[in-house]
């Protein structure tokens, strides 16, 4: 949108004292996670290059483009900006803040948090109809036309400052974005506490919050009291592990929380392999998430030496104590079928 | 129930002259009708809304469907399947239970009705020619619920005098309503099973929005059982959470106190499982619910399910439950493997085949003793 096609007439700029410009008037305004310092120092060796769009009010000025600059030149201690001005009535707000927004786009682009701040004037602010925001300004910021995409950016714009800095130093995903839109603020408070001392990938943060999310909904709870375990703390305040590390021990605690059932399993099984003392270099598994009841040992070998070494450790496997008790265990369903059978009336127990 | 629930028609020209489709729009008077040509790019306005399946359930898009409708159950890999028909009618379902896996495999979001009867009893007729050998049985409860709709969409008007005069099929109506009063005066011969899905009574409250009670559908199998209707059940999904045991007892005892178990032909017990990218939607869709907070993990076929161990364990209790009603009740396992069949009932059938042909054996004797009585 060109500002001439406004019907405005521009003015010839003028120096407005920044004593009258309300900075605190944010209306216009999409900043967020500014960062200044080239902005500063360009300014401060050259000057104001763009002059700053202001609109009058009755006790002064309010900024429509231009917050960074005029906040700049105030901590640099000059007394007036270069500005072009619109009065009070001239222009609908509604367009000021779409020219505020074409401007900004041109010279410095949005980052996530400010088209969701953006997002959410637009919808809140200026009242406008939402498919209208979908159809016109979802595309200006180079985002896809849809419902869920313009409902995430409203969340976001609405979550707590820690919060989107987070997003912002950590490239959150939309994805979870949604999800940290689904806790409580005291909850998104305290998962940040701990997401902040950890080294999560995106799949690695999907994964924390919503262990987090269903252990508490399962358990009743409340987010912040599964982040607060001591099992939890102790961890993130042990000084010896790296974020790796303790991002590993807390995934860990967190899966256990998760699937109590399976974490004991695991733990039988883990029980009985140890004992079997299998010959370095083998490991045995069980199928995939225990379902079915087959066994997996697996070895590896460069010549044929090695393949019958393995082999010979291999065979001693099956006169063990240990290993004859595992296998019996695992038939024990199919074991009973025998005994079963015995009692069942034909054709009618089941089919 | 559903009338009013409908806000919108959109009506396929190619169906206007359509008997079904006369008489659904005389029965919804008041009701917007908007008449289309290409449904593609209805299709796709919809689905790019924040909420494409719920609003899909306020419109019905009256069709014809071209191709077969009729196929096998697609079952799924690495378990044991039943050799099931499957016979597609309607499209999508008013009812919106928040684990149906409807709402990630179809990408039609509206509950679409086939007006081309003939065409469909002309398929079925082939069919059941092609399979004179066999005793099969055909469900039209796969993408939807088989009698939601039938009060304005009254298909088994026509399926159930069909079947009836068919020796070779068995015709299976599974429902969560109890949209049944059109059952009522029809010949049946014994050749259609009504079938309820059930669970606990707080189950369906919290996660089967729209669908009738628990004691409203038990009171329902009682009125067909009156009618001489063949009954069944369906534990399924069977949803491991806080008090399973005790709900899921007094289901079975509820069911049991009203409905006769001779007149039950089967009696089917199912873990909840579902494929990966239900998930995401359900929970969108439905961000308080409780199903997905069990130990679910995927199975050899790619679906998640519980862990084995409390798929055992429910299914025991259940069949334990059912085995006290009445020994000779016909329960079977749906979609399992043969290792959680034998830790169950100490036995597997060998095969899918052979649990498909066990149904037969059943079918066959049922319909026969049901036949005897009637005489």
């Amino acid at each position: 949108m060109k500002i001439a096609d406004c019907g405005l007439q521009i003015a010839d700029c003028k120096k407005i004292p920044l004593s009258q410009i309300d900075l605190a008037d944010e209306t216009f305004s999409v900043n967020f996670g500014a960062d200044l310092r080239r902005l500063r120092s360009s300014i401060g060796e050259i000057g104001l290059i763009e002059p700053a769009l202001l609109r009058e009010k009755p006790e002064g000025y309010q900024i429509v483009c231009g917050f960074r600059r005029v906040s700049i030149l105030r901590e640099l201690g000059d007394v007036e900006v270069e500005s072009r001005v619109f009065g009070e009535k001239e222009v609908d707000p509604f367009k000021l803040f779409t020219i505020s927004l074409h401007e900004n786009l041109t010279t410095r682009g949005f980052n996530a948090v400010e088209k969701a701040v953006a997002l959410d004037k637009l919808v809140h602010h200026f009242q406008m109809d939402r498919r209208s925001v979908i159809k016109t300004f979802l595309p200006l910021f180079s985002l896809e036309t849809n419902e869920k995409i313009l409902d995430t950016f409203l969340v976001l714009a609405r979550m707590e400052d820690e919060l989107k800095r987070y997003v912002l130093e950590e490239e959150v995903s939309r994805s979870n974005i949604r999800l940290f839109s689904t806790f409580k603020s005291e909850d998104r408070m305290a998962i940040l506490s701990l997401v902040l001392s950890l080294k999560l990938s995106e799949n690695r943060l999907r994964e924390v919050l919503t262990f987090l999310h269903e252990i508490a909904q399962r358990d009743r709870l409340d987010v912040k009291e599964v982040v607060h375990r001591p099992e939890i703390n102790a961890i993130l305040f042990e000084k010896e592990l790296t974020p790796s590390q303790k991002t590993e021990r807390i995934r860990k605690i967190l899966w256990d929380l998760r699937y109590p059932r399976m974490h004991l399993a695991e733990k039988e099984f883990e029980k009985k392999r140890r004992v079997l003392s299998l010959p370095p270099g083998m490991s045995l598994h069980h199928s995939p998430f225990f379902e079915g009841e087959k066994l997996r040992v697996e070895f590896q070998f460069e010549t044929l030496e090695e393949y019958r070494s393995a082999l010979e450790a291999l065979s001693p496997l099956a006169d063990k104590k240990e290993f004859q008790e595992m296998m019996e265990s695992q038939a024990e369903g199919r074991g009973h079928r025998a005994e079963r059978r015995a009692h069942r009336v034909q054709n009618k127990t089941t089919l | 129930m559903v009338p009013s629930q409908i806000q919108k028609i959109y009506l396929d020209e190619e169906a206007e002259e359509d008997g079904a489709a006369k008489d659904l729009l005389k029965g919804l008077p008041g009701i917007p009708v908007e008449r289309i040509q290409d449904k593609r790019a209805l299709i796709r306005e919809f689905s790019s809304m924040a909420d494409p399946i719920g609003t899909g359930k306020k419109i019905l898009f009256v069709t014809r469907f071209y191709g077969r409708r009729l196929k096998i159950c697609p079952g799924t890999s690495h378990h044991l399947c039943c050799g099931y028909h499957v016979i597609n009618t309607v499209t999508n379902c008013p009812m919106d239970c928040s684990y149906c896996v409807l709402q990630g495999y179809l990408n039609n979001p509206f509950l679409t009705l086939y007006t081309n009867w003939d065409d469909l009893l002309h398929e079925i007729e082939g069919f059941l020619a092609g399979n004179s050998g066999s005793l099969v049985r055909l469900g039209t409860g796969e993408l939807s619920d088989s009698l939601a709709l039938d009060s304005i969409f009254p298909l088994s008007k026509v399926l159930v005098p069909f079947f009836a005069e068919r020796e070779n099929a068995i015709l299976e109506l599974k429902t969560k309503s109890v949209q049944i009063d059109q059952l009522l005066n029809l010949g049946h011969r014994g050749k259609t099973v009504i079938s309820w899905s059930l669970n606990p009574a707080r189950m369906i409250e919290e996660e089967e929005v729209g669908t009738s009670s628990l004691k409203e559908r038990i009171d329902a199998a009682a009125k067909c059982q009156e009618k001489g209707y063949l009954l069944g059940f369906h534990f399924d999904p069977m949803i491991h959470h806080e008090g399973w045991e005790e709900g899921y007892r007094e289901a079975v005892h509820s069911l049991f106190n009203r409905v006769d178990p001779k007149s039950v032909i089967w009696i089917s017990l199912g873990g909840f499982r579902y494929p990966t990218q239900l998930k995401a939607i359900a929970k969108e869709r439905f961000p308080q619910t409780r199903v997905f907070l069990g130990e679910l993990f995927p199975g050899r076929d790619g679906k998640f399910r519980y862990l084995s161990e409390i798929r055992v364990e429910m299914y025991r209790k259940v069949a334990g439950w059912l085995r006290e009603v009445d020994p000779g009740l016909f329960v079977y396992l749906c979609m399992e493997s043969r290792e959680v069949w034998e830790k169950v009932f100490g036995w597997a059938p060998e095969s899918s085949r052979h649990l498909s042909q066990l149904f037969e054996e059943r079918v066959k004797e049922f319909v026969s003793i049901t036949r005897r009585l009637q005489r």
